[in-house]
């Protein structure tokens, strides 16, 4: 008998040629296999350590207010140990912002490889090439940096300092855990959403900067699209300020402490109709906000080669993706502190585990949200963009707004 | 306090010189940029002055959004004139003259306001802020309310295509 010997289990991958196939059979019981067991075994080891470490660290907080005390019995004068304490806090949260970048750049790329059936980085560093990005990071610096002979040297030099000096600065308030900010300020969400207004002023100075019709338009688009998606973001906060009483991000967090009938947690997302609505909101306009895939068309490759960045290189194009993941990273741990409880525990008796290592965890799990809907939606188009924005969205975050104050005056609380 | 000082000082330094460069660079784009430095430069003011809330509000509002629109319009409508466009004509004289005349007039009105400082720290403007707006002056909120409202009307009636 001639040909090919028949193989020897019947195999019900996509078969790629006579030898090799895409073995998606595994997916149907993947429980089977001892890698993913051990796999799972890992994660699980890996969580439980984390959590048993913060148990034994405590909260954080406490960390910071004996090392301020350490400080000050050193018998510096008042003012040195207030200038080394700020530039202390502004060490951390630069370094916050700088280790999100390599970490989530290289958690995108496992996640978006996974769900396109790819494997994403595998060699660099060994596991799983975590050391991807930091090998990136090394080629980003060694990289030549190109300014276009038509560009305005000066704005294009500018541009992506522009763009991230907001985005630290929006930081300064953000919560990490209860008590655990950079500034404690009356103002914080406003504060917050003011800085994370002025990136867009780099994106559009690099579109225009760039002597290039693609970043021009890049950044008209930009322009057009942030400013629009500010005001529902604003908006779809409201209903958590009135419930909250208060602009001050620590407030907020302390308000959702508790729990309903003993075991529901006192969450402004489990608020009915109002805290589920004002969320959707909130994380649909944070995305937009991001300038990511569903509403990435000011980089839309498709049309405008790579937007308003098309003509960086090196350092310069990664400040604008330390931005991008930077306000990311912002957006998830706002969700966290406006409708996930903050650093509060989600069921009682969990609460020797710090808030800190639950706020992280909550905004993980909304980074990975932001994450999953990049991999999973299609770009809209200019129109759809606008329309969705101006008649379904800020209407209906106005309604919502509504919704919670009939709430309030029906409870009788304010 | 010495830094108080620094830090006003510092941000009116930066609002006067975003406001000289908007009227003197001969690119249309960069004034524009200028003025978003100024207007920030105004909101640093606010912030070392101890008014949170305006601080917030002029960073999100003319920084944030005017400033975007100004550049946003200038990109869409500009013409390559405006590139190298000189900022004064024959008449910049007897305007600088005018401007000398307004500024002493302005000096002098300052300084008889100038002894009225805070008397204790600043502490959070936006509860009693709001308080006031929704209290005791809710007829005039939403007066100006309303005349936002009919301007924003009429710039669309204005704009809209179909327009008589």
């Amino acid at each position: 008998m001639n040909g090919p010997a028949a193989p020897a289990v019947k195999r019900t991958g996509i078969m790629l040629s006579a030898t090799r196939y895409w073995p998606t059979e595994i997916w149907k019981s993947p429980w089977s296999l001892p890698r993913y067991r051990a796999g799972a075994a890992w994660l699980a080891g890996i969580l439980l350590g984390i959590c048993a470490v913060g148990a034994a660290a405590g909260e954080l907080s406490a960390w910071g207010g004996r090392l301020l005390a350490l400080l000050e019995s050193t018998g510096l004068p008042a003012y040195a140990t207030a200038w080394i304490w700020l530039l202390f806090k502004l060490a951390c949260v630069i370094g916050v912002i700088v280790a999100n970048g390599l970490w989530a750049v290289w958690w995108e790329r496992k996640i978006s490889a996974h769900m396109q059936s790819r494997f994403g980085p595998m060699y660099a560093g060994g596991f799983h090439g975590w050391a991807q990005t930091i090998f990136d990071t090394i080629k980003l610096l060694l990289k030549e940096d190109v300014t276009p002979a038509a560009a305005d040297r000066v704005m294009h030099a500018l541009a992506p300092v522009i763009a991230i000096a907001p985005c630290v600065m929006a930081f300064a308030p953000v919560l990490f855990g209860t008590d655990l900010a950079a500034a404690n300020l009356d103002i914080g969400v406003l504060y917050v959403f003011a800085f994370a207004g002025v990136s867009v002023i780099g994106v559009v100075m690099a579109g225009w900067a760039s002597g290039n019709k693609y970043s021009l338009l890049g950044g008209l688009r930009a322009a057009a699209q942030i400013v629009s998606y500010e005001l529902p973001r604003g908006f779809s906060v409201v209903p958590v300020l009135m419930f909250a009483g208060s602009l001050d991000l620590a407030v907020i967090d302390r308000a959702q402490a508790g729990y309903w009938l003993g075991f529901l947690p006192r969450w402004f997302i489990f608020y009915p109709v109002v805290g589920q609505l004002s969320f959707l909101f909130f994380l649909i306009a944070s995305v937009a906000e991001t300038n990511r895939t569903p509403f990435d068309i000011p980089e839309a490759e498709s049309e405008l080669v790579a937007g308003f960045h098309t003509e960086f290189s090196g350092m310069k194009w990664s400040l604008f993706f330390l931005t991008e993941y930077g306000y990311v990273l912002l957006s998830s741990f706002l969700l966290a502190v406006f409708f996930l409880g903050g650093g509060a525990a989600p069921l009682p008796g969990l609460g020797f585990i710090p808030s800190w290592i639950w706020m992280t965890g909550k905004a993980m799990l909304m980074m990975f949200v932001f994450l999953w809907f990049r991999w999973t939606f299609p770009r809209l188009r200019v129109d759809q963009l606008m329309d969705f924005n101006w008649k379904f969205l800020l209407p209906w975050c106005f309604a919502n707004i509504g919704l919670a104050g009939l709430i309030l005056y029906l409870l009788g609380t304010r | 306090m010495i830094v108080d000082a620094i830090a006003f000082y510092s941000m009116a330094a930066v609002a006067v010189t975003g406001a000289v460069l908007v009227v003197t660079l001969r690119n249309a784009v960069h004034s524009a940029l200028a003025l978003g430095l100024s207007l920030a430069g105004v909101a640093g003011i606010f912030a070392a002055l101890g008014a949170d809330f305006l601080f917030a509000a002029q960073l999100l509002i003319y920084v944030g959004a005017i400033a975007v629109l100004i550049v946003f319009v200038l990109m869409l409508l500009g013409r390559a004139s405006d590139l190298r466009l000189r900022q004064v004509n024959q008449q910049w004289a007897a305007a600088l003259l005018i401007c000398a005349i307004t500024g002493v007039g302005l000096f002098h009105l300052a300084k008889l306001f100038g002894g009225i400082g805070a008397a204790a720290a600043s502490r959070p403007t936006t509860r009693p802020l709001g308080l006031l707006m929704l209290g005791d002056y809710v007829l005039c909120f939403e007066l100006v309310s309303l005349v936002l409202l009919a301007a924003l009307l009429g710039a669309i009636f204005f704009s809209h295509k179909d327009a008589p």
